[in-house]
């Protein structure tokens, strides 16, 4: 294995995402190397194959064709009842949070790792320490409802980084909050990624994106349409008349930003 | 720390489910009793078999004042005819197929008869000269009984040759018919069984598929996702299982060993510690049957 690959966490080789047969595919013939510690945006209109791309990472779907690798591994050779293996060194985050709504804050982190097996004291131990990552010190005993959206999505985040895994996907988890609150969300991804987990987040947030300035892979039908380090939610490059207007439009919002700033 | 995991969730799931699992209980109790009946009616034939095939006798009865035989024409039986027979029972002839002979005379044949319907009001209407006199004959081999049979009814004085063997195979066969009508039930039930707990599990599943979602997402195994169903299946079936025991038990107990055996004295009842080994069969069959129905089950409606 050359060095290359073991320095990419995700690696995705001509992969291929066909669900129904005369449908067009989901990805088609994608090719993507995300590295070790990276920050990546995954943008693109509603069914370009964002989720999907997710899925591939997780095994929870099969590529139709190409190879999926994690931490340098063909997914395709997982066997099944390795699969939780595979799971436990990945986080993830949804839009809608997915909390137990009969356990409270604690107890919801700690079921990730209850259910791995993890002793009691380790759970007593580090499942305070997430908490405390993602901003929600003394709201241990909190039951869901009593949150708000931005705290319930903290709480997802807790759960799933909780165990530690190198790679967090994040399946628009702003997309149920306000601006504000989606910012506060981004601090603690970005905290999360400062310590050295891979992140890789879909979204359609574009204020989000501008803001946090780092790589943007976008995806159009399936197909890689753009990957560029330290982007915006739309290319800088104009390739066609619609692009430029596209271009134009963000460059005001941009500019509307760093007015905002300054 | 898994294991305790894995117990909170079966009571959970227990708790959830409890119309359910209370149902699933119910028929396993059901079907698993009609096995078990089967079973013990098999072991009561066993016991019969083994304990009257040594016993049972041909009987030659002797005519007595109210005989219609035809070779009673001539009135009872009278000393020279029954010394007549017991020479023909000791002559090389027939000895060679018999093991001994007893002469039941009409008084013993009344006290035996008072015996046996002790608690019975027959026995004031039936005086001892109504009840035939007769030799008991032990067969060395009960299959040649169509010679003693050929050899004696013809003779005078005889009112008829009964075999007891053939009485007690009527019983035998109406007692196995018994147990396979048992079997049928059971089938059946044991079908209804199978799809309750198949239902069951299938909606334990679909309640708790967010806990399983985010167990796979988590990396939980194989197992600790699945386990707590299977085992909220197997544990409702065990509980059955238990309850059916316990019923043949009672039963065996306080109506075999009770009742019956009160009416029928010289019958040898399976006794309620014999049942006892019934048990264990109908517990592995509950659960078995429960693991395999949910285990399939999860196969279809639970994603790991
Ligand atoms: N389970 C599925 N069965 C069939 N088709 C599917 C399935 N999941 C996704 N698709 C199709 O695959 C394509 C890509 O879907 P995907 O969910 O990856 O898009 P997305 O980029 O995540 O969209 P969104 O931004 O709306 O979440 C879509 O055309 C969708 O209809
Ligand atoms: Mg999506």
């Amino acid at each position: 294995m050359s060095g290359g690959v073991l320095r990419a966490m995700i690696r995705f080789e001509n992969v291929t995402k066909v669900y129904e047969q005369n449908a067009r595919p989901a990805l088609d013939s994608v090719s993507l190397e995300i590295n070790r510690g990276e920050f990546t945006f995954l943008v693109g209109a509603s069914g370009s194959g964002k989720s999907t791309f997710l899925r591939l990472i997780l095994k929870e779907d099969k590529a139709s064709a190409g190879s999926v690798y994690v931490a340098g591994q063909n997914v395709a050779n997982i066997s099944s009842w390795r699969v939780p293996k595979l799971r436990r060194g990945i986080g993830v985050v949804f839009q809608d949070f997915r909390l137990l709504p009969q356990k409270n804050v604690f107890a919801n982190v700690a079921f990730a790792m209850q259910v791995i097996g993890k002793s009691r004291s380790i759970i007593r131990e580090t499942v305070p320490e997430v908490l405390k990552t993602v901003g929600l010190e003394g709201k241990e005993r909190r039951m869901p409802h009593e949150l708000s959206g931005g705290e319930q999505q903290r709480v997802a985040i807790a759960r799933a980084v909780v165990n530690r895994p190198g790679i967090l996907l994040a399946d628009e988890p702003t997309g149920n909050l306000d601006p504000i609150t989606s910012m506060g969300i981004m601090g603690v991804l970005d905290k999360i990624n400062q310590n050295g987990t891979t992140v890789v987040m879909a979204t359609h947030d574009d204020d989000i994106v501008n803001e946090m300035r780092r790589r943007v892979v976008e995806l159009k039908n399936g197909k890689v349409i753009r990957d560029e380090a330290k982007a915006l939610y739309t290319s800088m490059i104009p390739v066609v008349g619609e692009s430029r207007r596209l271009r134009d439009a963000s460059g005001e919002e941009l500019d509307r930003a760093q007015g905002a700033q300054l | 720390m898994r294991l305790l995991f894995i117990l909170g969730e079966i009571g959970s799931g227990l708790r959830r489910n409890l119309s359910m699992v209370i149902s699933v209980v119910l028929v396993t109790f059901v079907s698993l009793t009609f096995v078990g009946a089967a079973g013990m009616l098999q072991m009561q034939i066993n016991q019969m078999k083994g304990y009257w095939y040594d016993k049972v006798q041909v009987a030659v009865f002797l005519c007595n004042d109210g005989s219609t035989a035809v070779g009673c024409a001539s009135g009872p039986a009278t000393k020279e005819q029954q010394e007549n027979l017991q020479a023909m029972l000791e002559s090389p002839a027939v000895k060679q197929y018999i093991n001994d002979f007893q002469f039941e005379s009409q008084a013993e044949a009344y006290k035996h008869f008072k015996e046996q319907f002790s608690n019975s009001p027959i026995v004031d209407s039936v005086s001892e000269d109504q009840l035939p006199a007769s030799f008991r004959i032990n067969m060395k081999n009960p299959e040649k009984y169509q010679i003693i049979s050929e050899t004696f009814s013809s003779q005078p004085g005889v009112e008829t040759v009964s075999d007891q063997r053939q009485v007690l195979e009527r019983i035998f066969s109406w007692m196995n018919g018994a147990s396979v009508a048992a079997v049928g039930v059971a089938a059946v039930m044991i079908f209804c069984a199978v799809l309750l707990i198949t239902t069951t599990i299938r909606l334990s599943a679909f309640s708790r598929r967010r806990e399983t979602g985010i167990m796979r997402l988590v990396g939980a195994s194989k197992t600790v996702i699945q386990l707590p169903f299977i085992l909220e299946g197997v544990i409702a079936a065990v509980v059955g299982a238990v309850l059916a025991s316990v019923t043949l038990w009672l039963m065996a107990h306080f109506w075999l060993n009770g009742d019956l055996s009160r009416q029928f004295l010289n019958t040898p009842f399976i006794s309620s510690t014999q049942v006892l080994v019934i048990a264990p069969v109908l517990i592995a069959l509950g659960a078995g049957l429960a693991g395999i129905s949910s285990l399939l089950t999860l196969r279809r409606y639970l994603k790991v």
